[in-house]
């Protein structure tokens, strides 16, 4: 074989090359690598590092320069007579953590906000050997004051209750409560003369299990309302895991489950989960579970807390999103042909950013930045960020939680009950999350965190949230054990006002006082069923122009935490002294403009006719 | 002529160590296996120091070199370990030949791993005792990071774990 010069040099030219690339090689190797940034353990719910902290970083936290934003005016209503219970104090079994949720309603069409708490139980309760906790329903007299109608309404429910979503399934006017147990489930059917019937087991919706935060919607657009109930753990009494109290008494640490070495209540991973159940609502007004054929039955059998059926990408057609706990969320693509396609991984909504499955509780759905495309804020466990997902078109989802600023300051708290809400009325939505941890026996550590904690409120400046200080005495400086979480206009003074379920307490009640807030408008909507779209009009986008700011909301049933904000869309304008045209997409496609008389003030929109009132 | 012969024998080695090369490199080179070939081989529980806990299958991955060497692994469900133990421990990691693990040797067996967050992957055998540790590159650019997958890059098996990886190639 002939080897010219120039092929003789080609060679020489590539042992070279070859030679500095294995000294570079050998160089890189013995280089260290970059230090990546701390990060935490993939694949389940951090329990943090045994760290030492001086504070608790999630109560007594204030700031005498901040404005008064909420008056805890608790005790000056009857609210303050409600006691929830669930289990025992120390926390033993997991049915015992995740309860209640609350409704924030109007049951008897008089215009004021009604409010349904949900109440737990007891496994004494449960065994017949003690009074069962009661649900209650307070009929709102205006001014903050209420009567608490339970008896004469019918809706005590006195099973273990976890949330509650509302919604006209009948199409009567008046709003029906689906209360979702820790046992067998209701459907509360208003009857229209201030009472209620169980109709659960007569329709079909009388779900056993343990069912967590439902949802109405109409998913096939045949004007009659959908239920959505996510499954959370399928818990056997006579196969309870270890109990935290029984680890105690016999000094035993191992083979408990634990948080940061110390034995805790098990769960939820580790035990079997529950799939999701659709109901679909047939002609006669019962109902059939659907939910294999639809395919959204949780065949995996994920820990479900709260679900939501919302516009997720641009078509007509009612998508789901379900939140789970500790492990991926789910988000089903209507098809359109009565199935969904689920996309929680591909969307970028199942994990965070990090690729890292987190322990979703509550969720908030809006348009944080008046882009016309709904957003996901979900809260999760502490030692964890509660997670923003901006919505980024045509179903897809980019993690932005700490470049909007919602991230480094919700890692101590542990979150339930979420609300994006225009708390001050400048036309951008705030963002509320009721906070309480799970295990009692964090205050006996200096952990960095706490069993009662405050709440979070943000303020969005123009898309980049800011955490709003606690001003002394206020309501946001004061600390419970939350779990659900419900928005709206109790006073009707046009500032929006909150409601807590708190875990073995009595309720907060939260009078928004803030005097910077601009002007308003409140949108509710009356579908028309003979174009087969639900009276309440579910599913409903609602967009408000004022000069350049488009702002939308939708009508949605269930979220926050297995809770129910009002159904009347309100909007924050600002300065704004005009408003240019209220947008109105209807469930069934059709889009409606109507005029506003003026602003700061309800409005009630009817399909095809306009303003009512 | 003989320089002929020579060329011919020169180019025929090296055709033939060329065609063996590329036979080792098939019979070496990773696959990843598809979803529905996981439930045949991903255990569902898996023993680490003192207890058994069940596996998640959704977050289980394995790669066959060859024709019949497999690599598997997953995380399990940690939630009745103590902390101390969680925070090393995250998954498992089965090989029925010898491996490398980010150019450490691995030999056949099953063993404990965690991805830390100081960058490093480590294995622990059955015992809980480490075993090797090695230092993990972080993929920046991945767009949508999963709590634990198997890709191919260039032929070479990566373990990711969010954007952490390892490489894993056969010995």
């Amino acid at each position: 074989m002939k080897i010219n010069y120039q092929s003789g040099r080609i060679i020489r030219v590539l042992i070279v090359l070859g030679l500095l690339g294995i000294l570079e090689f050998i160089l890189s190797a013995q280089t260290p690598s970059k230090k990546s940034p701390p990060q935490q353990p993939m694949g389940g719910v951090s329990t943090g590092t045994a760290v030492d902290y001086k504070t608790k970083r999630t109560i007594d936290i204030t700031d005498p320069k901040a404005p008064v934003v909420f008056d805890d005016i608790t005790d000056q209503t009857t609210l303050r007579n409600f006691l929830h219970r669930s289990g025992t104090a120390e926390k033993n079994y997991i049915f015992e953590a995740p309860s209640g949720g609350v409704a924030l309603f109007d049951y008897d069409g008089d215009g004021m906000l009604d409010i349904y708490l949900v109440n737990g139980s007891t496994m004494s309760a449960l065994q017949g050997k003690e009074k069962a906790p009661r649900a209650a329903l307070y009929r709102n007299l205006g001014g903050f004051k209420f009567e608490d109608v339970t008896n004469k309404a019918g809706v005590a429910n006195e099973r273990w209750g976890m949330g509650v979503a509302v919604g006209d399934y009948d199409n009567d006017g008046g709003p029906d409560l689906f209360v979702s147990n820790f046992g067998i489930s209701r459907l509360y059917h208003n009857n229209g003369n201030g009472t209620f019937t169980d109709v659960a087991e007569r329709l079909n919706v009388a779900r056993k299990g343990w069912s967590t935060g439902g949802t109405w919607g109409d998913y096939d657009s045949d004007g009659r309302l959908d239920l959505f109930v996510p499954g959370y753990v399928d818990i056997q009494f006579d196969k309870l895991p270890p109990s935290p109290s029984a680890a105690a008494s016999s000094g035993i640490g191992q083979n408990f489950c634990q948080f940061r070495g110390v034995p805790v209540m098990c769960g939820p991973r580790g035990l079997p989960g529950e799939g999701d159940t659709l109901f679909h609502q047939r002609p006669d007004g019962t109902f059939e579970d659907v939910s294999v054929k639809a395919g959204v039955s949780d065949p995996q059998k994920f820990y479900g807390f709260t679900s939501a059926f919302v516009h997720v990408d641009e078509d007509s057609l009612l998508d789901l999103i379900v939140v789970n706990d500790s492990t991926p969320k789910l988000l089903y693509i209507n098809k359109g042909n009565g199935t969904f396609e689920e996309t929680g991984y591909p969307s970028g909504v199942a994990l965070n950013e990090n690729g890292r499955e987190q322990a979703g509780m509550g969720l908030a759905i809006g348009d944080y930045d008046h882009d016309g495309r709904v957003d996901f804020h979900i809260t999760n466990f502490s030692d964890d960020s509660n997670v923003l997902y901006h919505n980024d078109g045509e179903g897809n989802f980019t993690d932005v939680t700490f470049q909007a600023g919602v991230g480094e300051v919700s890692i101590p708290f542990l979150g339930w009950g979420t609300s994006f809400f225009d708390y001050d009325n400048d036309g951008w939505d705030d963002l509320i999350v009721a906070n309480g941890h799970v295990y009692p026996v964090v205050d006996n550590h200096q952990w960095g965190t706490s069993y009662a904690q405050q709440l979070l409120l943000f303020r969005n400046l123009k898309g980049k949230f800011v955490r709003v200080g606690a001003a002394r005495g206020s309501g946001l400086a004061k600390a419970w054990c939350a779990r659900g979480l419900a928005i709206g206009d109790l006073d009707g003074d046009g500032r929006l006002d909150a409601v807590l379920n708190n875990m073995d307490a009595k309720p907060t009640m939260l009078q928004n006082v803030t005097t910077s807030a601009g002007h308003w408008i409140s949108v509710r909507l009356i579908g028309d069923i003979s174009k087969k779209v639900s009276r309440d009009a579910i599913g409903a986008e609602v967009f408000v122009t004022t000069g350049n700011v488009r702002q939308r909301k939708d009508v949605i049933s269930g979220n926050s935490y297995a809770s129910q904000n009002d159904f009347a869309l309100h909007f924050g304008l600002g300065t704004a002294t005009t408003l240019d045209k209220i947008e109105i997409k209807w469930p069934d496609g059709s889009t409606q403009t109507v005029q506003t008389p003026g602003l700061d003030r309800r409005l009630t929109v009817a399909q095809n006719v306009g303003v009512l009132k | 002529m003989m320089r002929n012969i020579r060329s011919v024998l020169v180019l025929a080695i090296v055709s033939m160590a060329c065609a063996f090369s590329a036979v080792t490199t098939a019979q070496d080179s990773p696959t990843v296996l598809a979803a529905q070939e996981l439930t045949r081989i991903v255990p569902s529980g898996f023993y680490f120091q003192g207890l058994s806990a069940s596996t998640q299958t959704r977050n289980s991955a394995a790669a066959r070199f060859g024709t019949n060497r497999y690599v598997i692994s997953g995380l399990v469900d940690t939630s009745g370990y103590s902390s101390d133990v969680r925070e090393k421990y995250q998954g498992f990691f089965i090989t029925d030949s010898p491996m490398s693990l980010g150019g450490t040797a691995v030999d056949v067996g099953a063993y404990g791993f965690g991805f830390t967050g100081d960058g490093k992957f480590n294995l622990m055998d059955l015992s809980g005792k480490d075993l090797i540790s090695v230092s993990t590159t972080k993929d920046s650019g991945l767009r949508r990071p999963r709590p634990l997958v198997m890709t191919t890059v260039g032929g070479r098996l990566r373990l990711y774990s969010g954007r952490d990886y390892v490489e894993i190639t056969s010995r």
